[in-house]
């Protein structure tokens, strides 16, 4: 178990390392360098906007000019010290953008875990106790082919159907512009009403996993000999699938939480730019339109690292949970 | 006397071996191509979705590969009036700058079938190559790509992808290529397991004492029996890949000198206030409903195909 656990954490930080190395060397495999390009339209066009002389002047001021390894040893120190970079477009540290932007898409990320776990528990309890009834039988089919849809796609027949066709809720943004709130809870109102699409949209690609999984590990819990104890005992029906089989059943779905929370993590930028919900999302795809190289470096950075750090908790938590599981 | 009955008896054990074998390698010819055709000929036992989900490919591989027969109006060329609603001329209208949104469909239906083909049959069968090479091979090899494997199956694979492809520009080449170094790995593990499995097996044990080559047994012997679980990855790798490239190009990400799905959704939400007048209908629409309908179309066909080759193959669903 120990040797387990170290491999884990071993898979882990060489995610982290690979994901640093294609963040340094992506810009610099790239044709040409800043001071030659600044002004050029296309790749591989260049216009020489300083003369040699200052050309080196700056790589060198840059530190360009020096070996590979002494660039990643610095461009690691930055990290550590949570320098990274400043952006072209905003003209601001990387991590203030990225600070400014971060906790709209937390916001959506979080409520979309917390509204899909749920709703997938509970929908996957339901249809196991109703197993191989027509309900669900029905259910899963419906949940199935809706799993199909990219979130995206979704998105946009959410936008299209309650935004566009029965303007129930806003186009885009995550407030209303210039509004005056009459005190906080107005003001959280209109927020919950501006992410409320987009949390279902994610929620909604995510739900049937958690409902395949709850239902199927349902399935399988209700075999075994400790319910039969449970039902022998005189417990009542509700007792023995809430207290006894759906404890246990929960267990996978922690773990899957914590998978899904990576998976929207990737599917967020998407879910954001069609309902143009300004998280970090919506900013890396301005930052690739606008060709931000250090902004896209920074947030794909934070994508990653936050996925890393969601796996770990999840084994944690894990560990916590199931004491068959040693630390 | 003792010996000689143990020597003959030996013997004709062998013979009954070789004779097996002979027969193996005989009907070995035919096999491949019945694999082949067991995975071809269920298509009565699929079911009336995975029928659906068949008839939805071919009629979207026949628009792609007809769209010149089928449509009136070159797809990048200016053959109408700006936004056009649908009408004689133009069936679907025509967007923003006056094109056949109809024609645009129709190629680029070839736009995502050539991305989804091209990326799963590489990561699928260079993938399946590479893994069930390690699977063969064992010792260090197959360690170090155990690890390559786990990493890149723990990368964030999306936004990755929008990154590299920010990085390298944007054209197909370009995209297949990410795609496939994102998804080789799945396929490459699986291929793995079942090596392994297989290579115990006696009749492979069999086959290489009586010298058989180890390209011969892993084509012969290994090949044919993973192929069936390859397939059914290559679909679910093909939906994945038209998924990511319809993404990319509906973030801008994609080749701007061809149409695809993703992109014509990418010029269409990307046209300002089109939520505020009727254009959508026809611009936005059309893209939409032939992603999800490719899309459905390839579930349906890899659940049945998982239905029914289910006893011979456990892949974990999910993740």
């Amino acid at each position: 178990m120990v040797k387990d656990r170290n491999s884990f954490i071993l898979r882990l930080l060489s995610t982290l390392f690979v994901i640093l190395a294609i963040n340094f060397f992506l810009p610099r495999m790239m044709p040409g360098d800043p001071f030659s390009t600044t002004s050029a339209d296309e790749v591989g066009e260049e216009i020489i906007v300083m003369t040699e002389e200052q050309r080196l002047y700056y790589l060198n001021y840059y530190g360009l000019d020096r070996p590979l390894h002494e660039q990643f040893l610095g461009y690691m120190k930055n990290l550590m010290k949570g320098d990274l970079g400043r952006s072209i477009y905003y003209k601001m540290p990387v991590r203030d953008v990225i600070m400014l932007h971060l906790p709209w898409t937390v916001l959506i990320v979080v409520g979309a875990t917390i509204i899909s776990t749920i709703s997938g528990v509970v929908l996957g309890t339901l249809s196991a106790k109703n197993r191989k009834k027509g309900s669900d039988r029905l259910m899963m089919m419906g949940m199935i082919s809706f799993a199909e849809i990219p979130s995206f796609l979704l998105g946009l027949i959410l936008l299209l159907v309650f935004s566009v066709h029965l303007r129930l809720f806003p186009l885009a943004g995550a407030v209303t512009p210039f509004a005056d709130y009459n005190g906080p809870a107005e003001q959280a109102w209109d927020i919950l009403y501006h992410a409320s699409l987009p949390i279902v949209t994610l929620s909604l690609s995510q739900l049937t996993g958690v409902y395949l999984l709850t239902r199927n590990t349902l399935i399988t819990v209700t075999t075994k000999d400790y319910i039969r104890t449970a039902r022998a005992k005189g417990l009542g029906e509700n007792t023995v699938w809430i207290r006894h089989a759906l404890r246990n059943a929960l267990l996978p779905v922690v773990t899957r939480t914590g998978f899904m929370i990576g998976i929207m993590m990737g599917g967020v930028v998407l879910v954001e730019s069609v309902f143009s919900y300004p998280g970090i999302g919506m900013t890396l795809r301005s930052a690739v339109v606008g060709r931000d190289y250090p902004l896209i470096q920074g947030i794909l950075l934070v994508i990653a690292v936050s996925i890393l750090i969601c796996n770990l908790l999840v084994d944690k938590i894990y560990g916590k949970l199931d004491p068959r599981v040693v630390i | 006397m003792i010996k000689d009955i143990a020597a003959s008896g030996n013997a004709g054990i062998l013979s009954f071996i070789q004779a097996l074998n002979i027969n193996r390698i005989v009907s070995s010819k035919a096999k491949t191509f019945s694999r082949f055709s067991t995975i071809a000929k269920p298509f009565s036992r699929f079911s009336t979705e995975g029928k659906i989900g068949v008839l939805g490919i071919l009629c979207i591989i026949l628009m792609a590969v007809f769209a010149p027969v089928i449509t009136i109006c070159p797809p990048q060329k200016i053959t109408g009036d700006s936004l056009e609603p649908p009408g004689p001329g133009h069936i679907l209208g025509t967007d923003e700058l006056g094109m056949d949104i109809w024609s645009q469909i129709c190629y680029g239906a070839r736009m995502s079938l050539t991305i989804g083909l091209a990326v799963a049959i590489l990561s699928g069968f260079g993938g399946g190559a590479v893994g069930i090479l390690a699977g063969y091979m064992g010792g260090h090899i197959d360690k170090a790509l155990m690890r390559i494997i786990d990493v890149t199956m723990a990368l964030p694979s999306f936004p990755l992808l929008i990154v590299i492809s920010a990085f390298l520009g944007p054209s197909i080449l370009n995209v297949i290529f990410i795609l496939v170094l994102f998804s080789w790995a799945k396929p490459a593990r699986i291929a793995r397991s079942q090596t392994l499995s297989l290579k115990k097996n006696n009749y492979i044990i069999a086959a290489r004492n009586y010298g058989a080559k180890p390209f011969y047994l892993l084509w012969r012997h290994i090949f044919p029996e993973v192929m069936p679980v390859l397939l059914v990855l290559v679909i679910g790798i093909s939906s994945h890949a038209i998924i990511a490239e319809a993404g990319l190009a509906f973030l801008g990400l994609g080749d701007p000198t061809s149409k695809s799905w993703g992109m014509m959704l990418n010029h269409a939400t990307g046209f300002r206030s089109i939520y505020f007048t009727p254009y959508w209908q026809w611009w936005l629409l059309p893209p939409l409903f032939m992603l999800i309908f490719l899309l459905l179309c390839l579930a349906f066909i890899s659940r049945d195909m998982e239905r029914i080759l289910d006893p011979k193959l456990k892949i974990k669903k999910g993740f």
